[in-house]
């Protein structure tokens, strides 16, 4: 196989002849010149490239908890395991982004520059950036960017405190649709993490019935169910956690290189039909 | 005294040291130089007045336009450079139409004054970089009357200055000294349409220089039922003729 | 021409490039309704929001208070729908500032709601807008839309996932379609009369209930807000969250 990143997953040459490249350039003459390419429209990302997977997020009794793995997927290939995918803004936000990496890594450079302008307003001890504000941000981004045909092609969630210190957890995603819920989770963790989060908060208001222990205890079974099933995630993962401590002030605890543990592949000598040709 | 002003008085947009913008204050006596324009608001309508100036005798007066409709329940009287009109008067047109195409409603008359007045400062350049649209401003001051469902019959001043009050009533151009000393004096606010009407001529004919006649005033009406009118010459003929009854009734009894 | 395998499409000609477009909706699903009465009017909606077969939220309401007593929501595309309303909010306060804090009139919103659709005639708002108030004389106003801003005002409305199960029903319950007197054979129609708001709400429950039966896109909360002369009030009644 050819392993030039620009033939990688064609088939070989020797074999099949060389690949028709007018098949994705049709329209474009054969005859074009690199004068002539530079008259070619503007492109907008049309795909995603390097893709982190899943990103899991809760609301508990007195705060909120997100996670999300350090991979960054090329298609099916693992190509980096060193992304970190949570963002801190301001004193009391997360941000944690799924979806195309460098399009994310644009929205960190939003979101620095975000910072910075609303910091002086903060150091002479006025309002600062909430979690509302930046979500609020956020999605006009995104909106105003699908709208241009141009999307940032991620999924978005943002976590942290309302100004009366109630959890805030709210969704945005590549065409703008957002959503507030005490359980939130992009990709593939809606069809498997959320069921695991529900079942522990089964109504939206319930959350405050969860303590920190309960929450993490869940959100570390999810992301070993992720690891399990979702073949582009990893067992490496970072986790926030945003809680109020006895005197009502704001703990940010970010933990990196958290790994998933207890795992169990028993079940896998029990799986026929795929990949093994023991059977 | 004008040679004090010198220095000031060319740019349209320079204040003078003392804070004055000398070119907008020479469009004011642009309108003092115009022809009468009378506007009285009762409860029961707006009535406009307004001196036609027929130069000659070979002149059509009916050509003569200084009050026209803006939209049904809106008309207006002008005094002063009355070419300059044209514009504020196509401005106030769309706005009018611009409105009750977006809200299936008439526009109120102070919004649609306020939208005229907006244009009279397009002699400099907006704060929001909206272009220059004239090299001077109006010489041309509207006495703008309507009516709407909010506040009934309304009269507002409209200057070139781009200021706007209202009034009960309001008297402009080369006459409206004398002509407003005695609407301060007649003006009540139990005044009905009828003797509004009568007014404005009795008013128009002391200030003018001709004999009043059909042909050299002209009258106007704005109401909640008939919306903006334009009287014909054989209802403005009728009304002077009762002026002129009342006149001579009055004058049998001083004497 | 190299080809690469040997297929029907080998030698095909391609005059247009392979397109994968991205594509800029999503069908958010939820349903709306609205009634009109006597002196009241009603708009309700289910608080479900989903993607696909997921459901994103559980309470994510779409029925809004947007001011002048009137309250409108935006169903479908969930993004195109905020839009929509956070711009009629903003135009709403424009209005005021133009028009000296006077008050807009039902009739008047939906003029204005049809140009901000319109306006997107080649990128349409992907969603079914309905607004609901008092009209000049206090009685109820409906007025419904079509995406590019088509609209007209009614006595009622559905409109999202379920309105093609729910107009019927209203269509039979509210304007009394193909309902007749007894015993006059079919001949006679049942006279038209304005339902009280107990019999609306009544009506709201159980088109709610049933469309969340049989609509996989609606569930698990009802919203109603309520205008009248005193103002907007809101009611909730839990939906099945199956």
């Amino acid at each position: 196989m050819n392993h030039d990143p620009f033939q990688w997953g064609r088939p070989s040459n020797e074999t099949y002849g060389a690949y028709n490249h007018q098949i994705a350039n049709a329209g474009v003459p054969d005859n074009t010149t690199h004068a002539s390419l530079d008259a070619f429209p503007k492109m907008h990302t049309q795909q995603p490239i390097i893709t982190g997977t899943s990103v899991i997020a809760s609301k508990f009794n007195n705060g909120i908890i997100m996670a999300a793995d350090n991979v960054g997927s090329y298609g099916s290939l693992l190509r980096f395991s060193n992304i970190e995918r949570l963002i801190k803004v301001g004193s009391e936000t997360v941000v944690g982004l799924s979806g195309d990496v460098s399009d994310m890594q644009q929205i960190e450079r939003i979101l620095d520059e975000l910072e910075t302008s609303e910091e002086v307003y903060d150091n002479d001890g006025g309002d600062y950036l909430r979690a509302a504000n930046v979500h609020e941000y956020l999605s006009r981004v995104m909106y105003n960017r699908r709208s241009k045909m141009n999307p940032l092609w991620n999924s978005i969630i943002v976590g942290g405190f309302y100004r009366d210190r109630t959890p805030f957890l709210k969704y945005v995603d590549l065409v703008g649709v957002t959503y507030s819920s005490s359980t939130i989770a992009t990709g593939f963790g809606s069809h498997l993490a959320i069921p695991l989060l529900r079942n522990l908060i089964p109504e939206d208001k319930d959350y405050v019935k969860v303590d920190e222990q309960q929450i993490t205890k869940v959100v570390e079974d999810s992301m070993r169910v992720l690891f399990y099933r979702d073949a582009r995630s990893g067992d490496k993962y970072s986790q926030v956690i945003i809680k109020l401590d006895e005197e009502g002030k704001v703990v940010f605890e970010f933990t990196k290189e958290v790994k998933v543990e207890n795992q169990s592949w028993r079940f896998a000598k029990d799986i026929r039909g795929y990949g093994s040709s023991q059977q | 005294m004008f040679l004090t002003r010198s220095e000031y008085d060319r740019g349209v947009s320079t204040f003078s040291p003392e804070g004055r913008l000398f070119q907008v204050e020479y469009s004011l006596e642009a309108i003092k130089l115009g022809s009468t324009a009378i506007g009285i608001s009762t409860s029961q309508g707006v009535i406009l007045g307004v001196e036609k100036r027929v130069t000659s005798s070979l002149l059509e007066a009916s050509s003569i336009e200084k009050i026209i409709e803006i939209d049904h329940h809106i008309g207006c009287a002008m005094s002063g450079l009355t070419a300059d009109a044209r514009s504020m008067i196509d401005h106030a047109r769309v706005s009018s139409l611009t409105h009750n195409l977006y809200y299936d409603e008439d526009i109120r008359v102070e919004s649609l004054t306020q939208s005229v007045c907006d244009l009279a400062l397009r002699f400099g350049e907006g704060a929001e970089g909206e272009k220059r649209l004239m090299s001077r401003p109006f010489g041309v001051a509207l006495l703008i009357a309507g009516v709407d469902k909010h506040k009934g019959p309304q009269l507002y001043h409209a200057e070139p200055s781009g200021t706007f009050y209202r009034y009960d009533a309001k008297a402009i151009g080369s006459g409206s000294e004398g002509a407003q000393a005695e609407l301060n004096n007649e003006y009540h606010k139990s005044l009905t349409l009828e003797e509004a009407e009568l007014l404005a001529l009795k008013i128009l004919k002391q200030v003018m220089e001709e004999k009043l006649d059909c042909k050299n005033a002209q009258l106007a009406s704005v109401t909640a039922e008939g919306g903006f009118q334009i009287y014909s010459e054989e209802k403005t003929d009728a009304i002077i003729k009762t002026l002129n009854e009342q006149a001579t009734d009055e004058d049998t009894v001083i004497s | 021409m190299q080809t690469t395998v040997a297929s029907e499409y080998s030698n095909e000609i391609h005059s247009v490039p392979i397109e994968h477009r991205f594509n800029p909706y999503s069908d958010n699903g939820g349903t709306v309704l609205g009634i009109a009465g006597e002196d009241f009017a009603v708009l309700a909606g289910d608080t479900r929001q989903v993607e696909g077969y997921s459901i994103q939220s559980r309470y994510e309401p779409k029925i809004f208070d947007v001011g002048d007593n009137i309250v409108m929501t935006a169903n479908g595309f969930a993004a195109d729908g905020v839009a929509l309303i956070d711009k009629f909010r903003q135009q709403l306060k424009w209005y005021k500032f133009d028009n000296f804090g006077g008050k807009l009139e039902i009739k008047s919103a939906a003029r204005y709601i049809q140009h901000l659709l319109y306006g997107k005639r080649f990128f349409p708002y992907y969603v079914s807008t309905l607004i609901a108030g008092l009209d000049e004389e206090g009685k109820g106003a409906v007025y419904s839309y079509d995406p590019v801003g088509s609209y007209e005002r009614e006595q009622c409305r559905a409109g999202g996932a379920a309105a093609s199960l729910i107009m019927p029903f209203l269509d039979n319950q509210v304007n009394f379609k193909n309902q007749f007197i007894p015993g006059t054979d079919g001949k006679e129609k049942k006279p038209l009369k304005y339902l009280t708001l107990e019999e609306v709400i009544e009506l709201v429950r159980d088109a709610f209930s049933s469309a969340t039966e049989r609509h996989i896109y609606v569930g698990d909360g009802l919203e109603i807000k309520i205008v009248t002369k005193d103002g907007v009030r809101t009611e909730y009644y839990p939906l099945k969250r199956d």
